[in-house]
């Protein structure tokens, strides 16, 4: 019986290993225990920490679209909202640890910081769902994906103006936020913000899967992603379900801008380079699947510090976009496949 | 009268399906409705189950008015709608599936009961639990859509083409379990193309033709009906 069982698992292992999902995680871990080998830990280390953070922002493209059939173009501009926040929560936050350095707002202080930012972040997702998205939802049933997404870019291009408007354009950054000597790992130093904002991302996304697998909203959502009017003739308000979701993605891309502040320092256009990477990741896992993205984070994260440790820094949206490619033309369903039927179902 | 629709009109944008369409359905009765293809059947359950908005028209549930809400609302007064294409959680297994069928309901126990009652209903599904409701057959599939239908616990259920795209066999099968739902006290509503047998075996029937009513009377009086002999069985 139980050798039976045991058998099962490994043809399932094997089966798997032999899909495309398979061969690409075991060819990205092949992959990525070669580099570190050849280059030593820090190629690791950093494709763990951009895949963290990348990881959160694909996440919500990926509910977005797969929730609500938007392909989201405005989503660098949550990040970026997400910075912003961070900024002007941290700066007085900042000021009081440099006078206080014993104070327990030193390790507080930047996950406040962060928590401050997905709440603003939450609260312009609400905000832009009633006011812009519930709105062409009223106007326009047919040709749903293409206005929704000519929305976004107006939307993105509003809010990256309204914050050179009111903002300026100059870059507000930090310098750190949590102070003391790096943390050492196979040799590898890792300074503190970088550890702690993957830290984060992992959290964030473990706490993000057990809320999409086992609570009742969690499933409702899933549900409406599946099958609207089927969610409908179970009785789960659509409403409630589209608000919430894109809330949820876009205090999951005010997280992310907030963490990497100490990186990406506030400026208008901040959001667009981690839109373009998140598009890539989500492309590349197949649209609408949230977990895949999650994968999909990590490999394209690891694509892009490998092109830049072996070919050099300017090709590092190259690779990237040639692979994009590569996988639109010979599996355009994405790596993972989808629990989007494909756009013109719906 | 448990579901009263009087004078309803509706259709997809300015396309106009159902004229004027009146019916009820009383407590424990089981209705069908049946008429040729695009004859607004489909519509009609649809508007009652609140997928479709009604352009005027009045439908009564319980006494109240329930035209225009939208489904979910329509859904939680105790109507389930088990609809031609199931609209099943395809990348959910069959158990998520039926979970999600209970979403309404929030006891736990009752929960359970409701489980224990579809699975009682549909040995088949007890098999197929962890299954993911997309791989199924298609009369697996439907089973699973009545019994996600009746997880909410209904007092009427709407079933659209109960045997579309069924074998003979499963077509029974299915059909003996809507018998057994109405032995059990439950009010069905049924659309079907296969009139021979729906007429055989539901109390009382409404002829669809042009999205208006053209007859109606008890089932077995609307078999031996001229028109609809002409009509739907040839002879």
């Amino acid at each position: 019986m139980v050798e039976q069982v045991e058998k099962r698992i490994w043809e399932r292992i094997f089966k798997w290993s032999g899909s495309a999902a398979g061969m690409a995680v075991i060819m990205t871990v092949v992959v990525a225990v070669a580099a570190t080998l050849d280059r030593g830990g820090y190629v690791l280390v950093n494709t763990v920490v951009t895949g963290g953070m990348l990881a959160l922002v694909a996440m919500g493209l990926a509910l977005v679209f797969g929730v609500m059939n938007i392909p989201m173009f405005a989503h660098g501009e949550y990040f970026m909202i997400g910075s912003l926040t961070a900024y002007y929560v941290f700066t007085p936050i900042n000021n009081y640890i440099t006078m206080h350095p014993d104070s327990a707002l030193t390790f507080i202080g930047p996950l406040i910081t962060i928590v401050a930012a997905m709440i603003v972040g939450a609260l312009v997702g609400v905000a832009s769902e009633v006011l812009v998205f519930s709105q062409l939802r009223k106007r326009s049933r047919e040709n749903w994906v293409m206005n929704s997404f000519l929305l976004t870019v107006g939307l993105s291009v509003v809010l990256i103006n309204a914050h050179q408007l009111f903002f300026g354009a100059d870059f507000k950054g930090i310098t750190r936020y949590w102070a003391g000597p790096p943390i050492t790992v196979m040799d590898v130093f890792i300074s503190r913000d970088r550890a702690m904002s993957f830290a984060l991302a992992a959290i964030v996304v473990v706490v993000f899967w057990f809320f999409m697998t086992y609570t009742r909203t969690g499933r409702a959502i899933r549900a409406v992603s599946q099958d609207e009017n089927g969610a409908l003739m179970v009785g789960i308000g659509l409403k409630g379900i589209l608000l919430l979701t894109m809330s949820l993605s876009c205090s999951l891309a005010a997280i992310a801008g907030a963490s990497l502040l100490f990186m990406y320092p506030a400026y208008p256009s901040v959001g667009l380079e981690p839109l373009y990477m998140a598009w890539f990741v989500v492309i590349l896992a197949g649209l609408g699947n949230v977990l895949g993205a999650v994968m999909g984070a990590f490999m394209v994260a690891l694509l892009k510090v490998l092109t830049i440790e072996y070919i050099g820094s300017g090709w590092d949206f190259v690779v990237p976009s040639a692979l994009i490619i590569v996988v639109l033309i010979f599996k355009p369903s994405g790596i993972f496949g989808s629990e989007v039927r494909g756009i013109l179902d719906k | 009268m448990l579901l009263e629709v009087k004078n309803l009109n509706a259709g997809y944008g300015f396309l106009q399906i159902l004229r004027d369409v009146s019916l009820t359905v009383d407590t424990g009765e089981y209705v069908c409705l049946v008429g040729p293809n695009g004859a607004g059947k489909s519509t009609t359950l649809k508007t009652i189950a609140g997928l479709v908005s009604p352009m005027s028209g009045e439908i009564l549930f319980k006494g109240e008015p329930i035209g225009g809400l939208p489904g979910n609302k329509v859904a939680r007064k105790g109507i389930a709608l088990v609809s031609e294409a199931m609209n099943l959680f395809v990348n959910m297994t069959v158990q998520e599936n039926l979970a999600m069928g209970a979403y309404t309901i929030r006891d736990k126990r009752l929960q359970k009961d409701r489980l224990d009652f579809v699975f009682d209903l549909f040995p088949r599904l007890v098999e197929r639990r962890n299954q993911l409701a997309g791989t199924m057959s298609g009369g697996e599939r439907k089973m699973l859509a009545i019994g996600r239908g009746l997880m909410s616990n209904p007092t009427l259920l709407l079933v659209d083409e109960p045997s579309f795209g069924l074998a003979p066999l499963l077509t029974e099968s299915v059909f003996q379990s809507l018998d057994t739902l109405i032995k059990q006290g439950m009010t069905i509503m049924v659309v079907e193309q296969n009139v021979t047998k729906t007429l055989s075996v539901t109390d009382r029937g409404y002829v669809l033709e042009n999205g208006r009513i053209e007859l109606s009377g008890k089932s077995s009086d609307l078999a031996c009906d001229a028109h609809v002999r002409k009509v739907f069985l040839g002879v």
